[in-house]
């Protein structure tokens, strides 16, 4: 827009072009209702009065919202979903960071493909995964299904973010980096403790981040691997069963928001990287002075 | 003597079937500055890195301060490295950057503030303690590297093309400035370049390099004025080179050229077939030499250039083009040297600024220097 000309104005290159380009912009327009106008209905239910919810709108009100916060079975269900979260988030991070140094750095002619290896996952249908872990932990482990079952499935798909962010930040690492914390007196351990980390630190808190969105997003794997407990979205899902309430609306508007502002610090996590660093990095500089 | 700061002894570094050093020898003094010169690829950087421990020698042996370190890990060793692309931790201010390395060594937070405030004034830099290595110029950022190597007082400072980033005026000041620098700390300075005008300018001595070897080491007069052979003498400023036969007359020696000409040669010179090499400063270019004894050919003036400082004349022999490189002053002297262009002239040269080379492969080289 900085020239406000559109090469398309000045060039007619045919005497479609004009029309065609109304018609494509009309387009777009379609396709972007498409995508998100049943969400902004969603959201717009959450606060109607009417107990079905529907057309035309009655409102606004909060009365859903306070439903939802007293409704006991919800906000355990709400509590799974956050410790699942918590202890899926933080072993596939650690296991996704261990597991991108040696994609990137060994520097073994199957690395790209070890890489793919590890980010099939992401590929691979939900519903393949849930069934491949069910059989495995039921039949191959013999072990009842529980909340480590969950974790364990849920693992499976967050991880390979965690590798693929790492090892995409690891790549444009600079080696000469290492070997000037070597030559200023760093063993390996402190020259990774005080360099290394610090600079990777904003892939591994964005693949974090990105892992907890998934995982209390995450219904497919979760319904074939999890126990007797429900989480948010399988919560949800036996509630419809029953017809979409408002207060269901509320719940999704709310796992909505939230997944938005992790996705967004995640953003900002890559987008600040020096400042990052400079946080991890200093918290550790300082320890060692004191 | 005393014990060499560092000690190369038949060092080899082989990557797979490539040899990118192929026994190479050397000894640097204390105080030295040190100059590994060399075209790309001929393993300056490759001795550097074995110098302070990054790459494992395939082998051969290496002694910093006397001692063999060729299995000690780099960051142990007493020597401290300007990387060519500087690598500051970008996530570190300028202060925590040069306090880096005392910190490691665990020096006290008193000690280490004095410290960084020494180093940083050193390299003029007192005013920038708390900026991010981005925020700095590139010549900027060179002095911060260059202070927080000092810092660790290493026996040994190695500097791989530390000025190559720099734009030319800038160049020259840090070509300053790093001797001095030199010259207030008195570390041992191993310093890489292709830059010849920049190794012969400040190294008290110089290695050159050629794939994987030493071909010459020694001042950088030495080096200028005797080189080895056609490669040192060409890789290092203009040269002229005669190809002849040389012989030997009782005390006198001389050189047969090509074209029936003959002209003295330097006292050493061996019987046999040679190559004369004079450098285009050392001869005058005139109606006859003014005294007795030059080495003298006769010839015409095929071109005559204005170079800045100084006029560049080709007199074409029947041994050769000659090159004469004189100095000039405005009016006079250079109005002279223009009316040359297709006179009949004499170019001379004193015996003693001539010197013969070897031409051969490199393999003979290497036997002179055993
Ligand atoms: N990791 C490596 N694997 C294989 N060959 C290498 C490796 N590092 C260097 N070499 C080879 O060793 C030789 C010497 O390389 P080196 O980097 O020491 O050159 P240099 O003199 O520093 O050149 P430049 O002036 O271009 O920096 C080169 O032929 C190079 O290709
Ligand atoms: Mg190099």
């Amino acid at each position: 827009m900085a020239e406000g000309i559109d090469p398309l104005e000045l060039m007619p290159v045919s005497r479609m072009a004009r029309p065609l380009r109304a018609l494509l912009r009309g387009w777009a327009g379609v396709v972007l209702g498409f995508l998100y106008l049943p969400i902004a209905f969603m959201v717009l239910f959450s606060f109607g009065e009417s107990r079905t919810p529907g057309l035309p709108f009655r409102g606004p009100t909060l009365h859903w919202y306070q439903e939802m916060l007293s409704n006991g079975v919800l906000m355990e269900a709400v509590w799974t979903s956050i410790q699942l979260a918590a202890v899926a988030t933080t072993l596939s991070t650690l296991i996704g960071t261990m597991a991108a140094f040696p994609l990137v750095r060994s520097g073994f002619r199957s690395a790209g493909a070890a890489r793919i290896v590890f980010t099939l996952p992401i590929m691979l249908p939900g519903a393949l995964i849930g069934i491949a872990l069910l059989i495995f932990f039921r039949r191959a482990l013999g072990v009842d299904l529980s909340f480590w079952t969950v974790v364990m499935g849920h693992i499976v798909f967050t991880m390979p973010f965690v590798v693929l962010i790492v090892s995409a930040r690891l790549q444009g690492f600079d080696r000469n980096l290492e070997w000037a914390a070597a030559d200023l007196g760093a063993s390996p351990a402190r020259a990774m403790r005080h360099v290394v980390l610090p600079l990777i630190a904003p892939a591994i808190v964005a693949g974090a981040l990105i892992s907890v969105t998934l995982s209390i997003d995450e219904f497919v794997i979760t319904f074939f691997t999890v126990g007797p407990q429900s989480t948010l979205p399988t919560y949800i899902y036996t509630q419809i069963k029953f017809g979409v309430t408002p207060e269901v609306n509320a719940v999704a508007t709310v796992l909505l928001l939230g997944t938005v502002l992790l996705l967004g610090l995640a953003w900002a996590a890559a987008g600040q990287a020096r400042r990052l660093s400079r946080i991890f990095g200093r918290r550790r500089a300082r320890e060692r002075i004191g | 003597m005393s014990v060499p700061a560092i000690e190369l002894v038949d060092a080899t570094k082989r990557y797979g079937t490539s040899m990118a050093l192929d026994r190479v020898s050397l000894r640097i003094e204390r105080g030295e500055f040190f100059c590994l010169l060399g075209p790309s690829g001929c393993g300056k950087t490759t001795t550097l890195n074995l110098i302070g421990g990054f790459i494992p020698l395939t082998s051969g042996e290496l002694r910093i301060e006397g001692q063999r370190v060729n299995d000690m890990p780099p960051h142990k060793r007493n020597v401290n490295t300007v990387f060519q692309n500087y690598a500051l931790f970008p996530h570190m201010t300028v202060e925590e950057n040069v306090a880096f390395g005392l910190r490691m060594a665990r020096l006290g937070s008193g000690e280490t503030a004095t410290r960084v405030d020494e180093y940083l004034a050193l390299v003029g830099l007192e005013a920038f303690h708390d900026r991010l290595p981005a925020q700095l110029s590139g010549g900027q950022q060179q002095r911060v590297a260059l202070a927080r190597a000092l810092a660790r007082r290493p026996a040994v400072l190695l500097l791989d093309e530390p000025l190559g980033a720099l734009d030319l005026k800038l160049r020259k000041q840090m070509q300053v400035e790093l001797a001095r620098i030199h010259r207030q700390v008195g570390t041992t300075f191993v310093f890489v370049t292709h830059d010849q005008e920049e190794a012969l300018s400040m190294a008290t001595r110089i290695a050159v390099m050629s794939a994987g070897r030493v071909v010459q080491s020694g001042t950088p007069r030495d080096i200028y004025y005797h080189p080895v052979d056609r490669f040192v003498a060409d890789f290092i400023g203009e040269s002229n080179f005669l190809e002849g036969v040389a012989v030997r007359d009782g005390a006198r020696s001389y050189v047969r050229l090509g074209g029936g000409s003959t002209v003295d040669a330097p006292a050493d010179a061996p019987p046999g077939s040679v190559t004369l090499m004079v450098r285009p400063e050392s001869v005058s270019v005139g109606p006859a030499p003014a005294t007795n004894g030059e080495a003298s050919l006769s010839g015409r003036v095929i071109h005559v250039a204005f170079i800045g400082n100084h006029t560049r004349v080709t007199v074409r022999t029947p041994a050769g083009d000659i090159v004469a490189l004189r100095p000039h002053s405005e009016g006079s002297a250079s109005s002279a040297l223009d009316e040359l262009l297709d006179q009949e002239v004499c170019a001379w040269w004193s015996p003693r600024d001539s010197t013969i080379v070897a031409h051969g492969s490199t393999e003979k080289i290497d036997e002179r220097l055993v």
